[in-house]
């Protein structure tokens, strides 16, 4: 009962905001969504606490979805460690964003069915993340894709957020055709969605191959992949990213939510989700660690060089991904969600201080206006070290623990991959803690870039909206060192029961804690080292990030322009796709379908309806003849027939 | 010396409602010259009305056992007994509907209710007609009423040219019928139904028998206005006056596919084979000319002429089949057809401006501002004729096709029959949303007047009511179209 | 029994001959006159079946009233035969085309000729019950015991005829006089005769 109420009561919430708003008024929805959501939020940690003083994993029936012929799916809810961790983490960074938004959105005009959104989004996560078969987990998977499409063009006037917005979606259903795919390859070779059934059947699938084209391919590789293909497009990772930047044209609560702490880490989710599943394929794990380690790196060389506070922080969630899925993919399942529990503290505390910057510089986004901020706005610059030393990895905050932890089990692992995968993470960890003191220096130290009449309205940000800021800096501050011992510790297997599952000869687990020492140490010195870096350059000699532009125009240009990944796909999808649709509309449609479809049949309709009407002379004597000519062509037709 | 032939005094109980009928036509003709000249058309056709629905009390008392008489000649069976409440019911509902239409004409005569009472006797007759002469002689008394019926607004040239022509063309039409007949009787050596069934059991048939079906199958092609023998309906249609051409929807079909079945499946059942080719043809070609030459049809009871000729093709579509399935679907089909076909009527006859009656389509326009309720009913009909479901007219062309796409087991050209038939109801559908595109969407030039008279409005409402609400009635005319069907058989 | 075959043929050629004369002759009144010729030779072939009451019935009804109600119309209309006819060249060829295929077809309905086989016993069963006693009498056993349905319809028939004819051309004109015998029979002094008091020397 109490997770069926953790899981409807925002849905409740949106519907009541969305369709009573009339009634409600703005007030009203806040309270209600906001209300419904605490309440959602406190029981899913009773719940947590259950489960870690040894409460069993269990399943609530909901009721049956969907019979065709033996394929059955239920609505139900999968209750163990995992969903647990992802019920504490979205229930209660959405329940603090609520809080926020009802003062970062005091002045919309459309306040109800922000919260409605918000309300729907959570719904949908926790349809996600309670899944019990893959179906529902598709469900879930969509609803959080239309809602943050909603919300991504929820201001849709401006015609950027409405871009952004189907871009999104659009990169999002690459991701989601490959998931698909995959659900389907499972349930062909399987014949049920069930994750206890597909997970009992695993061992069995192991070498089995399908024929595909001609080709012999490995059933478990290919559905992994697959599968993993749909992670991608939801985490962001390298090739379906570049929506996420983008993404950041939604209100700043929204990127919070969505783009940091929830939604985008539903890949990784799925992935520990379906651990039975991937242990059983090498292939597909190395192919998500090199992945994942691209993101990582990639993500934070481009996080380097933006100047839109949201779109630095935004490629820093991108490359934070990256971390995770390396993560899993050297089998290390409990340090990615571990990760993803401690990322979506600080990085929320980071999206929502950025926003409570945002509403102290009168909605300016740019970095390179802003500036001296921190006399002003004292509280915020507070909340927002906490969440960049804890992003940069800097002991005793949350990231360290989460990020060394990855970073030596991907050195734990042995494997090539996982080396090189070690090696990308050091240097993006450099990267991390650089970016964040960029932030951080341009944001509040130096002189005040802002126009004067902007510097003298700044203000800090009211208590609605600190309130929730405080709550996530003390996660990000002990999500850490609470947490770790838990979750990745000696423990680590009583901790999360049977919810993640971990090969025999997986030992990466207990391998990451014997690793030697400078690997150990390596993470947290390239964090110092990147922050002196930053401090050096935005502190202390600060022309010199200007000369280096300079002087390394190309590299520059190249990171600023995100690798140009943009301008490839424009290149080799977009416009390609757009002149194959010009031609299939102009010829294709207009020419041949219209031409001989509609056009033409209704031509021809026309012209039959002129003749048929024209034999109506209304002479009488031709009326007669029609009737004989009738009767001798049926007689003729029998005669012929009969062979007279 | 006087012979006596051993006669057995004839079983009237089974004729009772025709008698019945008869006499009171006769008895009506005497009301209408006895009574004072202002009140007796009025009162005639009250009366007309009242022993409609009499006969219609009548016929549902009979308990559908199958009985014989007059020398086997005449013959009540469920399928009989169904499709005389049909025709009953179309003939009352029309009857209903017209007595404004003549008052404001300045054309009420009492011989009007008289002629359509005989008309339907005449229906009824062909209905129970087990003989080759007994169905002329029903189908004589029903058509000569007709021509009189088409011609009766006789100081409008449009009327009686229509009458003329009906009456031309219906007499080359009996022509064609009886000299089938005579070859029948020349070859198989009986009029009698029964007898001829008997003769005709399959096997090698003489094709003088083949000839005269062809020629009696004409002629009653001519009765259900199947193409190539449909010429007379747009004209006739337009020229009758409205609640004339109302009753030709309606009733005459009714009888006209009644006959038709009985006629192909009694005495001819046996030789299916030979005679499905003719059907089939009448059939698609009913309903391929029925969808195309409506499009350009101003005239609105022009157009429904056409309608009446696409929807005699499905029908037709269903006795081709021959199956007890497919007689049902006919039988639904044609119930259906009357509902909509008498709707659809009562919202011409409401078509009025300035108390001029009017029946181009263009005048419809913006009839949904002016009467709402009306628009809507005539939208609902329109959607049910074009076949559009969840309304009747869909029900009707789904029983039918159902039934052709079960013979496609036996052969793919019924395949080719049904994708034929859905295509052309397609067509058709066109010129149906045309008039709900006229109603909804252009302007209206001068606006109709509010329908006056409440038997219009209830017409209107129950005819509207029935096509929309049709799955409560659908298990019922089922069951009943079903019983009537096996009496075929 | 030559002289019968004789006879057969005779009035069967001045049917056919003259039943094609009526549809080609060019003045309407010779139609109509070869029609009752048409109408006499049929009733001599009614005659040579024995089958008197009818040929005496189609020269009666036929001839003695159709046939000169037909005249009358004729004669009294004044209709453009020559204008009507002028469609009808137009029309001759494919006219011919479709007459003959339907003549050819009917031909070779003849030719093939034959009776179901069970079509004697069907044919002869109306005749069984037919006795001694002439024509008429036995005519009439039928036509009001077997065939009394069709003759009470045959009835109808000419009822709603008549009634048509009444409603389509009866018109009762205003101002019209007409003779009502029933009121004229029934006058009284009084109302036909007014006594007036004349004065003297002042006239009526």
């Amino acid at each position: 009962m109490m997770y069926v109420l953790i899981v409807f009561l925002p849905l409740l919430g949106a519907i009541l905001a969305g369709f009573f708003s009339s009634v409600l008024k703005d007030r009203g929805s806040q309270i209600v969504t906001s209300g419904f959501l605490v309440v959602s939020a406190l029981l899913s940690w009773v719940g947590f606490f259950d489960f870690m003083g040894g409460a069993e994993p269990l399943t609530v029936d909901l009721a049956s979805w969907m019979q065709v012929g033996d394929f059955s799916v239920n609505w139900a809810l999968r209750i163990d460690m995992l969903t647990q961790v992802m019920l504490v983490v979205v229930t209660s960074v959405s329940a603090l964003v609520h809080i926020y938004s009802i003062g970062y959105m005091a002045h919309d005009p459309s306040i109800p069915r922000f919260f409605s959104y918000l309300s729907l989004f959570t719904f949908a996560m926790l349809m996600l993340v309670t899944a019990d078969n893959l179906v529902q987990l598709y469900f879930g998977w969509e609803g959080v894709g239309l809602a943050s499409y909603l919300l991504i063009g929820f201001w849709y006037e401006k015609p950027s957020a409405g871009a952004a917005a189907i871009k999104a979606f659009l990169v999002n259903r690459v991701g989601d055709f490959g998931f698909a795919l995959g659900i389907f390859t499972l349930f062909f070779m399987l014949g049920t969605v069930n994750f206890d059934e597909i997970f009992a059947a695993m061992p069995g699938l192991v070498g089995k191959q399908f024929n595909f084209l001609g080709w012999q391919v490995d059933v478990i590789t290919t559905a992994s992949l697959l599968l993993f293909v749909g992670a991608m497009g939801k985490s962001a990772q390298i090739g379906l990213h570049t929506w996420l930047p983008d993404a950041m044209e939604g209100p700043t609560p929204v990127s919070a939510l969505i783009h940091a702490a929830t939604m985008v880490t539903a890949g990784v989710f799925m992935v520990a989700r379906l651990s039975p599943v991937f242990e059983y394929s090498e292939t597909a794990l190395t192919v998500v660690t090199v992945i994942g380690a691209a993101t990582a790196f990639f993500a934070a060389t481009v996080g380097m060089v933006q100047n839109d506070i949201k779109r630095v922080i935004a490629y820093s969630t991108c490359s934070q991904l990256g971390y995770m899925f390396f993560a899993l993919g050297v089998g290390a399942y409990p340090v990615a969600i571990f990760h993803l529990f401690t990322h979506a503290f600080f990085k929320a505390l980071l999206f929502l201080g950025a926003g409570s910057v945002i509403h102290a510089v009168s909605d300016e986004q740019d970095l390179r206006k802003m500036g001296g901020l921190a006399p002003h706005i004292r509280q915020t610059w507070i909340l927002m070290a906490i969440g960049s030393l804890a992003l940069a990895g800097i002991f005793p905050f949350a990231g360290y623990f989460s990020k060394d932890a990855i970073l030596e089990a991907a050195f734990a692992s042995g494997s090539t991959a996982g080396v090189y995968a070690y090696w990308l993470g050091v240097a993006a960890a450099v990267m991390t803690a650089f970016y964040s003191m960029r932030l951080f220096m341009l944001a509040f130290h130096g002189r005040p870039r802002a126009p004067k009449e902007v510097m003298d309205h700044v203000h800090e940000s009211p208590k609605v909206m600190l309130i929730p800021l405080y709550f996530l800096g003390a996660g990000a501050i002990a999500s850490g060192f609470l947490f770790a011992g838990p979750m990745i510790g000696e423990a680590f297997r009583e901790f999360w029961g049977p919810a993640i599952y971990i090969g025999e000869h997986n030992e990466v687990m207990e391998a990451m804690h014997n690793v030697p020492g400078y690997v150990k140490l390596l993470p947290l010195l390239a964090g110092i080292g990147g922050i002196l870096i930053g401090w050096i350059m935005y502190g202390w000699k600060t022309d010199l990030p200007a000369s280096l532009a300079r002087t390394h125009q190309v590299l520059y240009q190249f990171l600023l322009n995100k690798w140009y990944f943009d301008e490839i796909y424009d290149f080799l999808i977009v416009r390609p796709i757009l002149k194959l649709g010009r031609i299939l509309w102009k010829q294709g449609d207009g020419r041949i379908i219209d031409g001989f479809g509609p056009d033409g049949v209704s031509a021809l309709v026309v012209r039959l309806a002129r003749r048929a009407a024209a034999l109506q002379t209304g002479y009488l004597y031709h009326y007669a003849f029609a009737m004989l000519i009738g009767v001798a062509a049926l007689i003729t037709y029998f005669f012929y027939n009969l062979g007279l | 010396m006087f012979v006596m032939l051993q006669t057995v005094f004839p079983d009237l109980s089974a004729a009772t409602p025709e008698i019945f009928l008869f006499i009171v036509a006769m008895a009506l003709l005497m009301v209408g010259v006895f009574a004072p000249a202002a009140r007796a058309a009025a009162v005639v056709g009250r009366l007309a009305l009242l022993s409609l629905v009499v006969a219609l009390v009548m016929v549902l008392m009979q308990d559908g056992v199958k009985v014989a008489t007059f020398e086997n000649m005449f013959i009540v069976d469920r399928f009989a007994i169904f499709m005389k409440v049909l025709v009953l019911i179309g003939s009352a509902l029309t009857l209903l509907m017209s007595g404004r239409f003549f008052a404001e004409m300045n054309a009420r005569k009492f011989e009007y209710p008289v002629l359509v009472v005989l008309a339907t006797l005449g229906m009824m007759m062909m209905i129970s007609a087990n003989d080759l002469i007994a169905l002329y002689m029903g189908l004589e008394i029903q058509s000569l009423a007709l021509y009189v019926l088409a011609a009766f607004l006789r100081d409008q040239e449009r009327s009686t040219e229509a009458g003329l022509k009906y009456f031309v063309l219906g007499a080359l039409s009996s022509g064609m019928l009886l000299y089938g007949a005579s070859m029948v009787y020349g070859f198989a050596g009986t009029t009698q139904f029964a007898a001829l069934a008997a003769v005709l059991k399959g096997g090698e048939v003489a094709p003088g028998i083949i000839v005269g079906i062809v020629f009696i199958a004409a002629g009653l092609a001519f009765k259900v206005s199947a193409v190539p023998f449909h010429m007379w309906t747009p004209d006739v249609y337009e020229g009758a006056p409205t609640p004339v051409t109302a009753f030709f929807a309606v009733a005459p079909k009714v009888a006209a596919i009644a006959l038709f079945l009985r006629v192909m499946l009694e005495p001819f059942g046996g030789i299916a084979a030979e005679w499905r080719q003719v059907i089939v043809f009448l059939s698609v070609a009913s309903m391929i000319l029925g969808a195309f030459a409506a499009i350009r049809q101003n005239n609105i009871k022009r157009l429904m002429a056409y309608s009446s000729i696409g929807h005699v093709g499905y029908a037709l579509l269903g006795l081709a089949v021959g199956t007890s399935e497919g007689i049902r679907a006919v039988l639904v089909y044609m119930a259906i057809y009357l509902t909509m076909n008498i709707g659809t009527f009562a919202c011409i006859l409401a078509m009025r401006r300035q108390g001029q009656y009017v029946e181009q389509i263009p005048d419809l326009a913006g009839l949904s501002k002016r009467n709402l309720p009306m628009a809507i009913i005539m939208m609902l009909l329109m959607f049910s004729l074009a076949g559009v479901p969840p309304l009747a007219g869909f029900f009707g062309k789904f029983y039918v096709f159902k039934a052709v796409m079960e013979m496609s087991a036996l052969s793919s050209g019924w395949t080719v029959l049904a994708v034929i038939g859905v295509l052309s109801s397609v067509v058709g559908a066109f010129y149906y949303l045309r008039i709900v595109k006229v109603m909804f969407f252009d302007e209206a030039l001068e606006p109709l007047d509010l329908p006056s008279g409440r038997e219009l409005g209830l017409l209107m409402g129950l005819a509207g009511a029935f096509n929309l609400f049709f799955f409560p009635f659908a298990g019922p005319l089922l069951r009943a179209a079903g019983n009537a069907a096996a009496a075929l058989f | 029994m030559i002289i019968a075959s004789l006879a057969f043929y005779l009035f069967a050629i001045m049917t056919v001959g003259s039943a094609l004369m009526v549809i080609v002759a060019r003045n309407p009144v010779h139609s109509v006159l070869f029609l009752i010729l048409a109408f006499f030779s049929s009733a001599g072939l009614f005659v040579l079946l024995g089958a008197e009451f009818l040929a005496m019935i189609l020269v009666i009804v036929y001839v003695g009233a159709v046939a000169v109600l037909f005249m009358f119309v004729v004669m009294m209309l004044d209709i453009n035969f020559v204008e009507l006819r002028q469609g009808f060249l137009e029309y001759m060829p494919i006219g011919a085309l479709v007459a003959v295929i339907l003549l050819v077809e009917i031909a070779m309905v003849a030719a093939a000729w034959h009776f179901a086989p069970e079509a004697p016993e069907a044919m002869a069963a109306p005749l069984a019950t037919l006795g001694a006693g002439h024509n008429t009498e036995a005519l009439g056993n039928l036509i009001y015991t077997k065939y009394l349905y069709l003759f009470q319809g045959a009835g109808v028939v000419l009822l709603i005829a008549m009634i048509g004819a009444i409603v389509l051309t009866h018109r009762r004109r205003p101002g019209v006089k007409r003779q009502d015998i029933s009121e004229q029979v029934s006058r009284r002094r009084d109302q036909a005769v007014e006594m007036k008091r004349v004065e003297p020397g002042q006239g009526v």
